[in-house]
């Protein structure tokens, strides 16, 4: 009889690529397969039960990418992982527009290698909440409750004043200010919900006073270990739903007109190198946003990397 | 000194110093009505960041000017307000940007800058996607810019 174990599926047409992504997959301690399309991961997944998929960017765009999907979810797959090499950046709104990519990673090593290595360990364990996991042993994250809604100016000031003060510069400390503002703002307006699904809040004027009792209160907690300077916000609603959130980051509307609903969603995306959702439907959200400070904008690629981790319960 | 919500505005000269945060309390629209001459001068040297509240009235106060037959000018453009000028297509409308801020850092003392580009004086290299030549304020040496040319500079694209 036939004894089928668990394994990681790897689809990349790149012989070097397929090395790397395994010897960093590998540290799971799955089996780790590899097809070089997704013709013969198609063929290979009839036989594996695969934990994950990882498919190259140029396979997502291809016509049989759903019957692949299809595929892998059938076979037990939990979530498949995107990558996208840095001279393939220019692919990114193509990928956005369809809107069913999950976890989308456009980093080259060695960036590449922490951020497939976190996001297989999170999907694995399912255990996917923390801006902890995304820094370094031993880094200090400051923890503030916002129990009005006006707090969250004051917030933003501190945090940008902060930020300065450890020695980053005024272009980290004003994405930061950006990110923090509109994280926040959407967990205090967008996140609350009634009980027929009705977002009560959406359309008060930000600038009005929110006294935020127990329920509505929302979680800012920061830090920066070098590498990244994180921001992470998490209301206790967890009203946000996978497919607002690929609508919001797929939004073309945002570079032609700069308006309409997901917009705040949208810049913040544009505005760190990587954005995660974290998603427990119904009893809380957190977005984490992750600012590279470990290279100048010359470095930097002109996209970012996005995570939509939904934990199963 | 006015104040709306996180953002100042003062007038100088013929120009109003914008400050600050642009948020949902700016009310950027209704600048419109101090256009003088048929003119409008922004000089947003102090803007620390604009949210996407902020932005949608940014692009409101570029529409009511047009309307209003008002030309814009934007003056020491800071970098968060070029980044966004470089994001959203929308908010650049017509205004004509006559000086911007630009990222330089220092190969031999490591500094790190923020400074003034006048666009008009360096417009034909700037077309190009050359940046004007810096020195950096603390060692003398020659610095260099800090972003792509291509990225940073699109908001002066036609």
């Amino acid at each position: 009889m036939e004894t089928r174990v668990s394994s990681i599926l790897i689809v990349h047409p790149d012989r070097k690529t397929q090395r790397i992504v395994q010897r960093i997959l590998g540290v799971t301690g799955y089996t780790v397969d590899i097809a070089d399309d997704l013709e013969q991961g198609t063929r290979l997944i009839a036989h594996l039960q695969p934990v994950l998929v990882v498919v190259d960017g140029s396979a997502v765009l291809s016509p049989r990418i759903d019957e692949f999907f299809a595929a892998a979810k059938a076979r037990g797959a939990e979530a498949c992982m995107t990558l996208l090499g840095g001279a393939a950046v220019d692919q990114v709104p193509k990928i956005l527009g369809m809107g069913a990519v999950t976890n989308l990673l456009v980093h080259p090593m060695p960036v590449l290698a922490e951020e497939l290595t976190i996001t297989a360990q999170k999907l694995i364990r399912n255990d996917v909440f923390g801006a902890e996991k995304y820094l370094l042993w031993g880094t200090d994250l400051s923890s503030i409750t916002l129990t009005r809604a006006s707090q969250r100016a004051d917030l933003v000031a501190q945090i940008s004043e902060q930020v300065r003060a450890r020695g980053q510069s005024a272009r980290v400390a004003s994405m930061a200010m950006l990110v923090a503002d509109e994280l926040l703002s959407n967990a205090v307006h967008n996140a609350p919900v009634d009980a027929r699904g009705e977002h009560y809040r959406r359309e008060l004027p930000r600038d009005q006073e929110l006294e935020l009792d127990d329920r509505h209160q929302v979680r800012l907690r920061w830090g920066c270990d070098a590498r990244y300077l994180a921001i992470e916000v998490t209301d206790p609603f967890g009203s946000l739903d996978r497919d607002t959130i690929l609508r919001a980051l797929a939004k073309n509307d945002v570079r032609e007109h700069g308006s309409g609903a997901g917009m705040g969603v949208a810049l913040a995306y544009r505005s760190c190198d990587h954005l995660v959702f974290n998603l427990a439907p119904g009893k809380r959200t957190e977005i984490i946003a992750l600012i590279d400070v470990r290279h100048p904008p010359t470095e930097r690629l002109a996209a970012s990397s996005y995570n939509v981790f939904v934990e199963r319960s | 000194m006015e104040t709306r919500g996180r953002m100042t505005i003062d007038a100088q000269g013929d120009a109003l110093l914008i400050g600050g945060a642009i948020d949902e309390a700016a009310a950027l629209h209704e600048l419109v009505t101090r256009a003088q001459g048929g003119r409008l001068v922004l000089d947003l040297a102090g803007v620390t960041f604009i949210n996407s509240l902020g932005v949608r009235d940014w692009i409101r106060m570029q529409a009511a000017a047009q309307k209003a037959d008002i030309a814009v000018e934007l003056r020491r453009v800071a970098e968060p307000l070029v980044h966004q000028l470089n994001m959203i297509i929308a908010t650049r409308g017509n205004a004509t940007v006559t000086s911007f801020s630009a990222p330089y850092a220092c190969d031999a003392c490591g500094r790190e800058e923020s400074l003034l580009i006048d666009a008009l004086v360096h417009a034909a290299g700037l077309a190009r996607m050359e940046p004007p030549p810096m020195t950096c304020p603390e060692c003398g040496a020659p610095m260099a810019f800090n972003d792509f040319p291509e990225r940073y500079f699109s908001f002066l694209q036609p």
